[in-house]
């Protein structure tokens, strides 16, 4: 075991609140989960390293911190600053059918409930989902009631001041008939080392709009993960953005619970520099007539490194499943990395299932063609690898968020290193 | 002594160890320890460097773990319960004709259209008495002698061709290179050498099929074959009718060297026994296959995998010369409980390699079917190409077809596609088929029969058809 990993079991003892008895079985198991190295399949590209080093601390004192301002946006805030939850950036008045409240301030009965539902979604053997149950600040519970449309999206943002270190816990449930759109995101100052974690369950025919943009860069580290349980006729589509940094490691897992689910992911990776950006997405047809469509596109550039696990497993029962996983990658550099691995597990057979991946460079024939038009090279090949990810942009159904990120992408690709 | 005086000596001498002298006294007790392997070295008359190796990878093996990464579950193989050198049954114990063996085996042989003296030998009959294999092998080693092509069992190569063999055995699979090839370096009997001299295109295809003295090969068999600049070989392995073996270990290694400009293919039609249906008994099948492509050089593997009972087998090429192609076509079909992890790597190393990947697998019963691929495109591999195309096809709702491929490009003029479908026979088809008055047997083995054509027909002439008859039989009883 890594002393990492023996420091935050024995912090995670030392906490004595109403989720001791869930943080208990964590440790129990985190005791006997071996620390991954490269021959453990799911860390088999990414190092650990950054994390054994992090100096990263808990920071009591709530720093006066802000999110990073989305133009146009009129969100929800629900604000962590050093993975504590910072109330007064919570409107006053919350739209109805929604209610946010946290796991402490509740009666005994309503956290035995609580308690019932936490950890239930996100895999038992989750190596960081595990450090982030041992060592969760606390517990914020969004509930949306059934039948209720909430117009505004809620925004979960998780800021981090120089050193600081969170473990953020956010439980959201849509009620049967309701939609809720969530925008996660991540702003640190460096030195920083986050495990956020969000557990959703989409009631009957209940909608998630889903956004998660890890933009942080640089020193900061980062394994958190995205859990979704969809039940009957329910469907969610989500959007991740990442820009990757020493680690970023993010586990998403969408777990068709019911029949007739549609489940959409679309993610963009923009590498540069010595980042990486790893992203296991495993998906699970447990139930019959479910949908699953992903796209996964990445760019790398630098001494940057991407890794993709996509993982389709449709179980026994899970017939007339349709799933497609397209995963394409653009390499710009040869210091640049490249390691992808579309998975599908099936053991019904009247199923249809597709995985496509590539991986090559911008289109030499495309770059001469705007060059013989008078376009610098450097300008065609970000014209064309702005292309390469914009049609997944242009997915996003929120357009003030892809009219936000747009601008951000094109200035990170004028600035990549090409050579 | 001529070379032609030597290797009919060898042969000779091979065929008097595997028939006559020796056998009765020499089948070892199970066990593995230092001790085993010497009398196994000593054994094969092999000089001081070879038992070193052998006892080099015996003590890499120990210090080495049992992979569990592939998708297959078999109970824990007790290595000291193995007997390490089992020589040839002896005369007496074999059937003395066709009527003392199983019937089922000879509607099997017969289906396959496999003529009658090869239906003995296969059967394991004594088949000295009634043919004359001398004739064979004398007529068929003639003709490789005078294209000066050398093909002999490995055992005897070690002998007589000390310094090609030391200078190749163990570069492209390595002793420490995995705990099942480890293994089979430490006591690996016999298997097949092959030597092509520069620029000589092989007269005929090589198979261990012809070579009588393979028939009753050990366990851990070594084949290597070395084509030298711009030669070209075929070569054909594995057995086309079912062996009737208990439940053992098979953990073979190949090794391929294709210097510049040389092209060596190798087919497989592999159909071990893959135990009953309810999953007893069958052979576990590891096998490390892998070549290394020099300069323009190119090798093709073509697998037929339909037996044994676990199958983990992923032949490989290393495209360390420029202008290298590397190829894998594959069919595996699992049925009954069988369980195949089954795939390849394709590791680029020179510019403008070339690699492609065909796989179809086929899962029927409560089988679980495996792709499990590498292409790994290294900094170096400027303008290197990969195409990857894995279907999968599902036969039954209790069946699994899963698909593992890794992609790894460190190089970005390098391109690298990789697609993969799973579908099931459709009822569309089924139900055309059957209008035009087909059973539904023969239908689903037609549309399955097409589903594998672009690999069969990858696959020498009569391979291709044995190895469609083959996935006839396989698919007896899965369908309805």
């Amino acid at each position: 075991m890594s002393e990492w990993l023996e420091s935050a079991i024995i912090r995670g003892q030392k906490i004595d609140d109403w989720l001791t008895p869930k943080r208990t079985q964590a440790i129990d198991l985190l005791s006997t989960t071996p620390w991954p190295t490269r021959k453990t399949e799911a860390w088999r590209y990414t190092s650990l390293r950054a994390i054994q080093n992090s100096k990263a601390k808990n920071i009591e004192t709530i720093a006066n911190l802000l999110p990073q301002n989305i133009t146009d946006l009129s969100a929800i805030e629900l604000v962590f600053i050093n993975g504590q939850w910072d109330k007064t950036q919570l409107p006053d008045v919350l739209p109805k059918g929604l209610s946010i409240s946290l796991g402490s301030d509740l009666n005994k009965e309503q956290q035995s409930q609580a308690l019932a539902n936490f950890s239930d979604i996100k895999p038992k053997r989750h190596l960081f989902g595990l450090v982030n149950d041992a060592l969760a600040q606390d517990v914020v519970i969004v509930n949306v009631e059934d039948g209720f449309n909430i117009k505004q999206p809620l925004r979960i943002s998780s800021l981090l001041s120089l050193g600081a270190e969170s473990h953020t816990r956010v439980q959201v449930t849509l009620g049967k008939e309701s939609h809720l759109a969530v925008i996660e995101d991540v702003k640190a100052e460096g030195d920083s080392l986050c495990t956020a974690f969000v557990e959703y369950q989409v009631s009957a025919k209940a909608h998630l709009e889903h956004y998660r943009f890890a933009l942080q860069t640089g020193s900061n580290v980062a394994v958190g993960g995205c859990h979704f349980n969809l039940l009957d006729h329910s469907s969610m589509h989500s959007t991740i953005v990442a820009f990757g940094s020493d680690l970023s490691r993010l586990d998403t897992d969408i777990i068709h619970s019911g029949e007739f689910v549609d489940a959409k992911l679309n993610a963009i990776y923009l590498l540069d520099g010595n980042e990486l950006f790893d992203l296991h997405a495993t998906v699970e047809h447990a139930m019959p007539n479910g949908t699953t469509e992903e796209n996964v596109r990445c760019i790398v550039a630098g001494r940057s490194k991407a890794v993709f696990n996509g993982r389709i497993h449709i179980h026994r029962d899970a017939q007339k499943t349709l799933a497609e996983l397209n995963n394409r990658n653009l390499l710009m550099t040869n210091t640049a990395e490249i390691n992808t691995k579309p998975e599908l597990e099936i053991y019904a057979d009247d199923v249809r299932c597709a995985h496509g991946a590539t991986s090559a460079q911008v289109d030499k024939q495309a770059l001469y063609y705007l060059q013989t038009r008078g376009i610098d090279r450097a300008k065609a090949s970000v014209m064309l690898n702005f292309g390469f990810i914009n049609e997944l942009i242009d997915l996003m159904p929120n357009t003030v968020l892809s009219e936000w990120i747009r601008p951000i992408i094109r200035n990170r690709f004028s600035a990549m290193e090409v050579k | 002594m001529t070379v032609q005086v030597e290797i009919d000596e060898a042969l000779g001498r091979e065929y008097e160890a595997g028939f006559i002298s020796d056998i009765e006294s020499e089948t070892f007790e199970p066990g593995l320890d230092e001790s085993v392997i010497e009398r196994i070295s000593k054994m094969k008359g092999e000089p001081d460097w070879m038992l070193e190796w052998r006892l080099g990878a015996f003590r890499e093996w120990l210090k080495m773990e049992e992979p569990d990464w592939a998708l297959v579950d078999y109970p824990k193989i007790d290595f000291q319960a193995i007997s390490y050198y089992s020589a040839p049954k002896s005369m007496k114990d074999k059937p003395k004709s066709l009527d003392e063996v199983d019937p089922e085996l000879l509607r099997t042989y017969e289906k396959l259209g496999i003529p009658l003296i090869e239906q003995q030998m296969l059967a394991g009959i004594a088949v000295d008495a009634v043919f004359d294999s001398v004739s064979v092998v004398t007529t068929f080693r003639e003709k490789l002698y005078e294209a000066g092509v050398i093909f002999c069992p490995i055992s005897e190569a070690i002998v007589e061709y000390p310094e090609l063999v030391k200078k190749y055995l163990g570069t492209v699979v390595g002793r420490k290179d995995n705990y099942y090839s480890a293994l089979n370096c430490a006591v690996f009997t016999d298997g097949s050498f092959v030597y092509i001299p520069k620029g000589v295109r092989c007269p005929m295809e090589l198979s261990t099929y012809f070579r009588i003295n393979e028939q009753n090969t050990g366990q851990f068999e070594r084949t290597l074959i070395i084509a030298d600049e711009g030669s070209h070989v075929s070569y054909l392995e594995g057995c086309t009718a079912p062996q009737r073996d208990e439940n053992q270990l098979h953990a073979a290694v190949v090794e391929l060297i294709a210097m510049d400009n040389a092209e060596i293919k190798y087919s497989t039609v592999q159909n071990w026994y893959p135990g009953d249906e309810n999953g007893k008994g069958g052979i576990y099948n590891f096998v490390t296959k892998r070549g290394i492509c020099h300069t323009s050089a190119k090798i093709s593997w073509t697998q037929v995998e339909t037996g044994s009972a676990v199958t983990w087998k992923y032949p490989s090429c290393i495209l360390k010369g420029d202008n290298s192609v590397g190829e894998f076509y594959s069919v595996a079909l699992t049925r009954g409980r069988q369980q195949a992890d089954t795939g390849t790597k394709m590791i680029h190393i020179g510019k403008n390699t070339k690699s492609t990947i065909i796989t179809k697998g086929i899962s029927a019963g409560r089988s679980n079917n495996s792709y499990r691929g590498l292409v790994k495109m290294m900094a170096s591999a400027d303008g290197a190409r990969n195409f990857t195309e894995c279907d999968s096809l599902l036969i039954g709702d209790k069946c699994g077809a899963h698909t593992f491929p890794y992609i790894e490009s460190r190089n970005p003029s390098a391109i690298v596609e990789h697609e993969a479908t799973t579908s099931k026979v459709s009822d569309e088809q089924l139900f055309l088929c059957r209008q035009r008055g087909l059973d539904p047997e023969k239908a689903v083995s037609m549309i399955v029969n097409g589903f594998c054509k672009e690999v069969f027909k990858e696959l020498p002439m009569e391979f291709a058809v044995e190895a469609s008859k083959l996935l006839e039989i396989s698919l007896e009883g899965s369908v309805g």
